[in-house]
């Protein structure tokens, strides 16, 4: 009976704050001072039509850094709760058999037709991140839900974690590479003006950033499947 | 005229999703459960961009090619779901009459 | 005025997130009222940043860069919702790994068998 009482006064008082917050709100009319230099700024000096991914990939571009590092320390946390897990003591042979039940037909043809039509759909998101919406994150999450979608069709199917961990680990390094190249040859860490801008709005134009697509991508992608790797049932 | 009837489509949808959220609470066991989530889900995702197609006429394809998507993932999603949960032996409800899943595997004697 | 509708439903997922957080015994009920804080979090965020009668600032056929700067929405806060999508994705798989091991442990879903570091 009290705690149903303080979490109703917690709920009431979050509901106050929340509710003076949508009252006093107006709509913007015009862009704040920063937006409005964003906005011009980036399809002059990047040469690239989306605003979003050149602020994430150029201007923002160390705290892109710094959240695929809270990636990898996610995946590094998942990787030490559930590596070490035993089959738990005392399974019947019950549970024995049912861990190696084959899915059903209907998973496993949709599998078939699924998978790459996501694969396709998630090269097409990251290569035309700087063009349209799109870009690098949403492109490795679009991958490890294929991987997903592969890992529950055909059970005995197994992805080479090191390999999976040498590719996500070489293009984490890429990544800072390219950042500390635009430090040495142009403006600084992460500046995209390492390859030439091109036309703007061609398919390989906005200097380096298709490239930095590419590799969070590819980082992201492994990243996610490495996790989900990880939750299948162990077989001894 | 066109907006009329897309409007009116996208409205059916709406109330389609909300009897799928309305019978995802009274429905007594959890098969019931997700068999009115998906099927009324999928139909108010379908009515809702059909309601747009006839908005914009020009995003026809695209929005064809979604509703495409979305007929082959949900059924699928949801059935692997229910799949699941008989494995791990969710009980029925009570006024079960039939367990047709159960009079196919014992017929054909074993896991299949 | 469509801004405002779209922040009273963020606000209101945050509310209804934090109510099932407190309330729930069952931890994968916990997670799931998580996982609406952050959505209610992600679509308040992005209500903010609306400018009246702008569209996405994106360049492309239909809005040229010259008349870009006064009709495009602001592109600060999507940016930041975009990485935090994936951010809050694998955060809930952290939660899981720890749900699997707490079950691992005691053999219940419930959090009301955890008393051990009650004083």
């Amino acid at each position: 009976m009290i705690q149903r009482l303080c979490v109703a006064v917690a709920i009431a008082s979050f509901g106050l704050v929340f509710a003076s917050l949508a009252v006093g709100y107006t709509e913007q009319n015009s862009l704040r001072p920063l937006a409005e230099s964003y906005v011009r700024l980036v399809p002059h000096e990047l040469g690239a039509p989306n605003v979003i991914t050149g602020i994430l990939l150029t201007y923002r571009g160390f705290d892109t850094l710094g959240e695929v590092a809270v990636l990898f320390m996610v995946a590094a946390s998942v990787g030490l709760l559930l590596g070490a897990r035993r089959r738990p003591r005392g399974t019947s042979t019950r549970d024995r058999a049912s861990e190696s039940r084959a899915s059903s037909e209907i998973v496993r043809t949709g599998a078939d037709i699924l998978v790459p039509l996501i694969c396709i759909f998630a090269a097409y998101i990251i290569m035309n991140g700087h063009l349209s919406a799109g870009g690098g994150f949403q492109g490795g999450a679009v991958i490890a839900s294929g991987v997903l979608l592969t890992l529950l069709a055909f059970p005995q199917y197994q992805p080479n974690l090191e390999f999976l961990s040498i590719t996500e680990s070489l293009a984490g390094a890429l990544f800072v590479l390219v950042g500390i190249a635009g430090l040495v040859m142009a403006g600084g860490f992460l500046d995209n003006r390492i390859l030439p801008l091109g036309q703007f709005g061609a398919f390989f134009s906005a200097g380096a950033i298709p490239l930095l697509s590419v590799l969070l991508g590819v980082k992201v992608g492994c990243e996610l499947s490495v996790i989900l790797e990880r939750f299948r049932p162990k077989k001894s | 005229m066109m907006e009329l009837i897309g409007s009116i489509l996208v409205l059916l949808g709406a109330i389609f999703h909300f009897s799928a959220g309305l019978g995802m609470l009274r429905m007594p066991d959890a098969y019931t459960r997700m068999q009115a989530g998906t099927k009324a889900s999928t139909l108010g995702n379908t009515l809702v961009l059909l309601g747009l197609a006839f908005y914009h006429p020009g995003w026809g394809l695209k929005l064809l090619i979604i509703v495409y998507f979305v007929l082959m993932t949900n059924p699928i999603s949801s059935h692997a779901l229910a799949r699941a949960a008989y494995g791990i032996r969710i009980p029925l409800a009570g006024k079960t009459g039939i367990d047709a899943l159960r009079d196919v595997r014992r017929k054909r004697g074993g896991r299949k | 005025m469509i801004s405002q509708i779209v922040l009273v439903t963020g606000l209101l997922l945050i509310l209804i997130g934090l109510w099932g957080l407190l309330s729930h015994r069952n931890i994968l009920r916990i997670i799931i009222s998580f996982s609406l804080i952050g959505t209610g979090t992600h679509i308040v965020t992005v209500a903010i940043g609306y400018v009246r009668n702008g569209t996405a600032p994106i360049i492309d056929r239909t809005l040229d860069v010259w008349g870009a700067v006064s009709r495009v929405v602001d592109p600060i806060p999507s940016a930041l919702v975009v990485t935090a999508i994936v951010i809050g994705m694998a955060v809930t798989a952290v939660m899981l790994a720890f749900a699997i091991r707490l079950y691992d442990s005691k053999k219940t879903l419930s959090i009301d068998a955890f008393t051990d570091s009650k004083w």
